[in-house]
């Protein structure tokens, strides 16, 4: 069982790994890089626990041999949160009570992303269907869909503020 | 973790020179949303792995009145493929979108009951499978593809490279029922395409998921409508005749007598969507 170095880009920085034939990207990420935002959970691709953005799209780390992402740019929650506060999504979760044990939360809140930058205002349908692969046993779904309401409406608020700044 | 090593072929023939070398202790995987799994929970243990995602077969191209589409194109690609709305619309309605983005079609060919939805309905439009081997390619339709459970008529040095879709003009209606709305395996899927002569409907197709050992064609439900209106009465008939052909199992989705019961139902709702669709292409 020969290990292998793989190289890829990790928030916008070049990592580079020694692992071991099949090695998934979860347990690099959560083990060896100490994203630990990335969870282990089901391992079969059907609780979105694991969920990372590679090249800006979802995927399920847990599935993802880390040998694939060679090259390619990975995200994390770890890598979005600011040092010094929180991202519109995150407080919008934080302030619709989106969570309980918070386990799902880094895949609720990265898929959360994904579908506001392709979509900034999308109804309840759009969003229960983005995160149909994404698993909440506390909350019953309810707080986290009004979450990322909350963020679409405070994302759109910020662009026309940004806007009006620009014509400015 | 028992695997010795990880192959990345850059090309297909550097895929296909590998598979002739290791021959069937390799296990091959696409996407890895099926493999993974089995792997991750140790029920599959192989020694050596090929991932396809460097060989180059993830582009879609045409080709004359066809469509190519690279094994390796992910189901997300398809979602979007407005020349073959019925293929769009069974990758929309398949798992979920980080599934999607890492799933492909020619491992959907591949995925055990109750899964493929895309290659139902890539049945339903009569589709060819292209197999690269040592000797060359070879077209293969669909229908013959599948041989059994989870066999099929590729040769252990084969690999499939493309799926060729024909385009032409006609209606389709893509039905799936699920314990859920979204990311759920089939009850059973149906996928009809058929092309219209005035009332009539000509050349129909109706493909059946989660209904059998693989994606099979219900010969009685397309022998009640070809050449007829779809009248209610005429999709009563096909619907019934539908839930004969079907070859239902037991898992933890739904019961053998259930799937067949839902089989006649959702023909009946996809014949009665083709009555009135509106539609252009399919």
């Amino acid at each position: 069982m020969a290990s292998v170095v793989v190289a890829f880009e990790l928030g916008g920085r070049p990592v580079e790994v020694l692992v071991s034939p099949l090695a998934t990207l979860q347990q690099v990420l959560r083990t060896q890089l100490g994203h630990t935002s990335v969870k282990d959970g089901c391992r079969q691709g059907g609780c979105g626990s694991c969920t990372v953005l590679l090249d800006g799209e979802p995927v399920l780390s847990c599935l993802l041999p880390v040998e694939d992402v060679a090259g390619r740019r990975v995200t994390t929650l770890e890598d979005l949160t600011p040092v010094d506060g929180l991202t519109t999504v995150q407080r919008a979760f934080l302030d619709a009570n989106g969570f309980q044990c918070g386990y799902c939360t880094p895949g609720m809140e990265l898929v959360t992303k994904a579908l506001l930058e392709r979509n900034p205002a999308p109804t309840r349908a759009d969003i229960a269907e983005a995160l149909s692969g994404n698993v909440c046993r506390c909350t019953g779904y309810v707080p986290i869909i009004a979450a990322v309401e909350a963020a679409a409406a405070a994302g759109s608020a910020a662009a026309v503020v940004a806007s009006e700044g620009a014509t400015r | 973790m028992t695997v010795s090593t990880y192959f990345q072929p850059d090309s297909l023939p550097e895929a296909l020179a590998l598979l002739g070398e290791h021959g069937p202790d390799l296990l091959v995987i696409a996407g890895g949303t099926v493999a993974m799994p089995l792997i991750n929970e140790g029920i599959s243990l192989p020694a050596k792995v090929m991932g396809l995602r460097r060989v180059g077969l993830g582009g879609i191209e045409q080709r004359g009145d066809r469509l190519a589409i690279g094994a390796m194109a992910t189901l997300t690609a398809l979602t979007t493929l407005q020349e073959v709305p019925l293929l769009a619309e069974a990758a929309r309605h398949t798992a979920s979108w980080a599934v999607r983005n890492m799933g492909t079609v020619g491992g959907n060919l591949f995925t055990p009951p109750p899964g493929g939805d895309v290659a139902t309905a890539l049945l339903a439009l009569d589709a060819q499978v292209e197999l690269v081997g040592p000797a060359g390619a070879r077209l293969l339709p669909l229908s013959g593809f599948w041989t059994g459970f989870m066999t099929t008529a590729a040769g252990p040095d084969e690999l499939v490279a493309r799926i060729v879709v024909p385009v032409a003009p006609g209606r389709h209606a893509f039905v799936k029922l699920g314990r859920k709305a979204a990311n759920t395996p089939a009850v059973v899927t149906v996928a009809v395409r058929a092309a219209m002569d005035g009332e009539a409907v000509r050349d129909v197709r109706i493909a059946l998921g989660a209904a059998g050992p693989h994606p099979l064609r219900s010969a009685g439900a397309e022998a009640a409508v070809e050449g007829r209106a779809l009248t209610p009465e005429v999709i009563a008939s096909a619907a019934g005749a539908a839930a004969e052909d079907a070859q239902p199992f037991s898992d933890q989705v739904a019961s053998t007598w259930y799937r067949r019961r839902m089989v006649g139902v959702m023909v009946g709702r996809a014949l009665a969507q083709l009555a009135s669709a509106e539609q252009r292409g399919a």
